[in-house]
């Protein structure tokens, strides 16, 4: 077949040298390095105390920080789209700012601000509440970071949903609440899951600015990458390849699944397309 | 069910978008919103529907004040221009949205919404698009389902915004006469907004003719077209060529019986002659005047002709076989007739460009 658009079989080959170079061949080092292990070292390794709780912290702390920024994300973006307020710029431009912040200096400030003798750790102290190095200062620091993908992904869609929408749905006798839930909710789904799926992805590769506030005991507040590094540190790089297999299967299979869900709610209107 | 208009005013920053607008609207009758874009007829229906407030004034819906009741509780149909269907719901459940959402004591059980729904769709001959998506329609299929699903809900009043504004002209001139015909088999009040003259002056019962804010005529098409109250009137609905005093000198001798309304002798005046009530002859005609043919296009069964008089320009349509008989050619010259004119003073702000707007 004659294709109208040159260049398809250049352009194809570009990008599959381009992603072999910057990604498979990277990854496929580290599963070969890793392969020099027998099952039952790797598996003794990877199913290790100290690993599994990492994994459940890295992965429960990601999730948790991933689910508040798709509320907080959704609001944010919401109120950015629909309603002008003084200093809105400058608002938006600050959603910019965990992108473009040094990791390790929002770890520090996260850090300091939380402690226990810190502007915030002060009055949450006396609360009960300990945020620094627990577990629980791992999701606000993971939280901070991936806040602009919900926010930047929401925002072309909310902006593409046009008032009368809303006016339609209100002529017809919706409250506030049934327009929300029943006719805006569903459209913006899709573009929540995208972004939801993004900050989860960032939230588990993040390393900088979790380390400064975990305060990194192990089994409690140690995520897999710094157990990973501290493989490193005591020259067990087999060990680490073997953790940091681990993971990249892991994230592997989530985002795939997350994936499969994005594309069912985004195609599930056009299934059924008889060409009409 | 009835609708009244009274003192409605509003205001958008220093822009006056309507103007103490008194309107009374009959049940059962089809009024159509006529205007260039930007004299406030959008705005007028969005005041009736609730989805926009008045500065000032009153609605009245039926005989009872409706001016500050929310949009989704005043029982009114709204079709927009753009379908407005929710993208991710199929024909049916956009369909049966209105029916869902009612408080649990008044909503009806699934089967009844099933009928009813299935209903509508057959109403607007589409029950076959039952599951298919908002995407995979056509224009025209798109705003019948925004029809259906306005209906659904039972309104007492149909207001439809510019609803065949995004359509090619055909499917226009069918879903138009098709309106019509639904619209008296429902025996509802509607109310549509256009800047097409010709789809008013088809539908609607009644022509409401709107600029700068306010209402310049009320009428029947046929009132409204064979007898427009202003200048702006005879303007924008339909071709005019307007002659200043100068030339209306030269044809006080034949305007003196035909024309209507001439104002005092001496005053500035302009006369209005359409397009169509122009004779052409080839020898002088008494009061007739002299002009050269600029041009000839046929336009489908009409042909209409450019003249030229002195520094006007005039145009005339005439019947294929008017033309056949006549047979201009560019540079002749030739005698104009009118066969009606109208006189109007010469207003206080100059005229616009009459014309179809956007």
């Amino acid at each position: 077949m004659k294709r109208v658009l040159p260049g398809f079989g250049l352009s194809l080959g570009f990008t599959l040298v381009y992603l072999s170079l910057l990604i498979l061949l990277p990854l496929s080092g580290l599963v070969f390095k890793a392969s020099t292990l027998s099952f039952e070292q790797f598996w003794s390794i990877a199913t290790g105390e100290r690993a599994l709780a990492a994994y459940r912290v890295t992965f429960g702390a990601s999730l948790l920080a991933a689910l508040i920024n798709a509320f907080f994300g959704l609001v944010v973006a919401w109120v950015l789209v629909r309603y002008p307020f003084p200093g809105k710029r400058f608002v938006d431009s600050l959603v910019d700012l965990p992108f473009a912040l040094p990791t390790s200096v929002a770890g520090i400030t996260l850090a300091t601000l939380y402690a226990g003798n810190g502007w915030i750790g002060r009055h949450l102290e006396p609360l009960g509440l300990k945020v620094a190095f627990t577990p629980l200062g791992i999701v606000v620091a993971l939280t901070f970071i991936s806040l602009p993908f919900v926010v930047r992904t929401l925002q072309p869609v909310i902006e593409d949903i046009e008032p009368e929408i809303e006016e339609a749905a209100a002529s017809l006798g919706a409250s506030r609440f049934q327009t929300f839930f029943r006719v805006l909710l569903p459209g913006i789904f899709p573009a929540l899951l995208t972004g939801f799926t993004l900050a989860f992805s960032r939230a588990i590769g993040e390393y900088g600015s979790v380390i400064f506030i975990a305060g990194n005991m192990p089994l409690i507040s140690e995520i897999t990458p710094l157990l990973i590094i501290s493989k490193l540190e005591q020259y067990d790089v087999v060990g680490a390849t073997a953790l940091a297999c681990v993971m990249l299967a892991i994230s592997f299979v989530l985002l795939l699944a997350v994936n499969a869900l994005q594309w069912w709610s985004a195609n599930r209107h056009q299934s059924r397309r008889t060409g009409a | 069910m009835s609708i009244e208009i009274q003192n409605i005013g509003k205001r958008f920053g220093n822009f006056v978008a309507l103007d103490n607008i008194n309107l009374t609207i009959p049940t059962g009758e089809l009024v159509a919103l006529l205007g260039p874009s930007g004299c406030g007829k959008t705005t007028l229906l969005r005041i009736i529907a609730g989805m926009e407030s008045a500065d000032e004034g009153v609605v009245k819906f039926g005989g009872e004040e409706a001016t500050h009741l929310h949009a989704r509780d005043r029982q009114v149909g709204f079709v927009f221009q753009h379908y407005a269907l929710f993208r991710h719901m199929s024909v049916f459940e956009n369909v049966a949205f209105g029916l869902r959402v009612k408080p649990k004591h008044e909503r009806p059980s699934e089967a009844e919404i099933r009928r009813r729904v299935l209903d509508l769709l057959k109403l607007v001959q589409l029950d076959w698009l039952a599951d298919r998506y908002p995407s995979q329609l056509s224009g025209g299929q798109r705003q019948r389902i925004a029809l259906a699903r306005a209906l659904a809900v039972e309104p007492k009043v149909l207001l439809l915004d510019e609803p065949f504004g995004a359509l090619d002209t055909k499917v226009r001139k069918e879903l138009r006469r098709w309106l019509r015909r639904l619209h008296d088999e429902m025996h509802i009040s509607s109310v549509f907004v256009t800047h097409d003259q010709e789809e008013a002056l088809e539908v609607a019962d009644r022509v409401v003719v709107m600029n700068h804010g306010k209402v310049e005529q009320i009428g029947t098409p046929d009132e409204v077209y064979s007898n427009p109250a202003s200048p702006f009137v005879y303007q924008f609905l339909g071709n005019v060529n307007v002659f200043h005093s100068r030339v209306h000198g030269a044809w006080a001798n034949v305007g003196a019986d035909s024309a209507e309304g001439v104002p005092p002798k001496g005053k500035e005046a302009l006369a209005f002659v359409r397009p169509h009530d122009i004779d052409i002859e080839h020898t002088p005609v008494a009061g007739g005047i002299e002009a050269t043919v600029q041009d000839v296009h046929a336009i489908g069964p009409m042909v209409r002709v450019e003249l030229a008089h002195a520094s006007e320009l005039i145009e005339v349509e005439l019947t294929r076989e008017r033309a056949n008989v006549l047979q201009l050619a560019k540079g002749q010259c030739v005698w104009l007739k009118p066969r009606q004119v109208k006189v109007f003073s010469v207003p206080e702000v100059p005229l616009e460009e009459g014309g179809s707007g956007i």
